[in-house]
């Protein structure tokens, strides 16, 4: 199954709001790569889970809910509106015109002052809550990785360099949360090239699946989480790590770098 | 009640055409109350019954669906019609509205009360659903997913309807993750499928 084939299957939970936080920013990310087949079936599952509002029970609002609303949006026309001009007016009425022009440009101001004060306030709150959402899904992606390592569930499986430079890594399986691979003192790649994992299928002539990317940090240490690996772990010969340009590979285009067989 | 107000609203447009949901939205651009007025009685029903669905409370759903259609008069710009029709659109506000609030009554915070960053994105209606009677269709919804087994209905109803993952669904179900993931996902691509059937 291809990179696409993988995401393609999310986009319906991804049209349904029911992903995790792991897998929809990884479908995000190749959603922002642009993949179009996976942007049109969005699309349309966008439009298949709207079909879902006709589950809900028939009700009815109350009159008074249209009457306040056909008040209001009946007021904000008016206010929208320029006022008629009159040739009529007396002579006297302008003094008060013209008191109630600088009435209202004042009021204009103040009210456009306003705005600008509630603007502020909601994008100061949109990026709070943005910052909130942020962290809570890197807590939870903490969380499950410290899971997946400390489980005794989860399988140990040693990945040896295939070069002495090169510092061993250590991927820990877990059966229901997934696969970790960490590492450190691990090289920089090259230019924007990227660390890939696949995995090696037992299947004769099977070719390798490929999973997540990832560059270490500055002090060469990374953490890889893959959080949807499939479901039977037997089916798996092996892991390997390759080095592949930027945005990853459908199928290896180097030797791997690092291998764990598996069992 | 409620079928009979969709019926109301009839065929989609064929391709090509405007809707007359898409020329009521345009009126508003002009501060047309009438079209308004029209908008509001032709979907207000079915807007509320989501929401209501939702929010499970009769005054919190009418504050809802109050701010949705001052959001649609106010900010009917956001709607654009070449990108899709206007109802699944709706709805598709109406849900992530009723969520929102869902969301942040339950962590205790204040609702804001401008929320135009949040409109929906385009949902394309497929070729079949443009050829599908608006009754039939409605019926036809209701008729699939009550045809799917049970835990697959429920599932997928309490991420729609509550907004739950699908880790949070299967701690509730106490169902294993990958066991929900295929429930949500097979039953949807059912939907479909019957949808596509219909037409």
């Amino acid at each position: 199954m291809s990179n696409a084939d993988q995401f393609r299957e999310l986009i319906e939970a991804y049209a349904l709001g029911a992903l995790d936080p792991q897998e929809r920013a990884s479908l995000e990310a190749h959603l922002a790569a642009g993949c179009a087949d996976c942007a049109k079936a969005l699309e349309e599952a966008r439009w298949l889970v709207s079909q879902l509002a006709y589950l809900a029970p028939d009700a009815e609002p109350s009159e008074l809910l249209r009457g306040r609303l056909l008040q209001t949006v009946r007021a904000e026309a008016r206010a929208a509106r320029p006022g008629k001009s009159s040739a009529s007016v007396p002579f006297w009425m302008w003094g008060a015109v013209a008191a109630l022009l600088l009435f209202t440009f004042y009021t204009t101001w103040e009210t456009a002052q306003l705005h600008i004060d509630i603007e502020k306030t909601n994008a100061q709150a949109t990026s709070e809550i943005a910052k909130r959402h942020e962290l809570e899904e890197k807590l939870a992606l903490a969380q499950r990785e410290a899971i997946i390592l400390t489980d005794r569930h989860s399988v140990k499986i040693p990945m040896a360099a295939g070069s002495k430079d090169m510092p061993k890594l250590e991927a820990m399986w877990h059966a229901k949360l997934g696969i970790v691979v960490a590492g450190q003192n691990v090289p920089m790649p090259s230019g924007n090239r990227t660390l890939q994992l696949w995995l090696i299928p037992k299947t004769p002539g099977g070719k390798p699946i490929p999973s997540m990317m990832v560059r270490p940090d500055a002090d060469g240490k990374f953490m890889l989480l893959v959080a949807n690996p499939p479901d039977n772990m037997q089916s798996t010969k092996a892991l390997a790590i390759t080095e592949e340009p930027p945005g990853g590979s459908a199928q290896p285009t180097s030797k791997p770098i690092w291998v764990g067989a598996i069992g | 009640m409620f079928l009979a107000l969709l019926t109301s609203l009839g065929s989609g447009p064929a391709p090509g055409e405007v809707s007359p949901d898409a020329i009521l939205v345009q009126s508003l651009l002009q501060q047309d109350v009438n079209a308004f007025e029209q908008l509001y009685d032709r979907h207000s029903r079915s807007v509320y019954s989501l929401v209501l669905r939702i929010l499970q409370q009769a005054a919190t759903a009418e504050e809802v669906v109050q701010d949705i259609f001052l959001q649609l008069w106010r900010n009917a710009a956001s709607y654009d019609s070449e990108r899709g029709p206007f109802v699944p659109w709706l709805l598709t506000l109406a849900r992530n509205r009723a969520l929102d609030h869902l969301r942040l009554k339950s962590e205790r915070q204040r609702r804001r009360e401008d929320q135009t960053d949040e409109l929906p994105s385009v949902a394309a209606a497929p070729q079949y659903e443009r050829e599908l009677d608006e009754r039939r269709r409605i019926a036809r919804v209701r008729a699939l997913m009550g045809g799917l087994q049970p835990q697959q209905k429920r599932a997928i109803e309490l991420a729609y309807f509550e907004g739950l993952s699908h880790s949070e669904i299967a701690e509730r179900l106490k169902e294993p993750l990958g066991t929900v993931k295929s429930w949500i996902r097979n039953g949807l691509l059912r939907l479909k499928e019957g949808l596509q059937t219909a037409s």
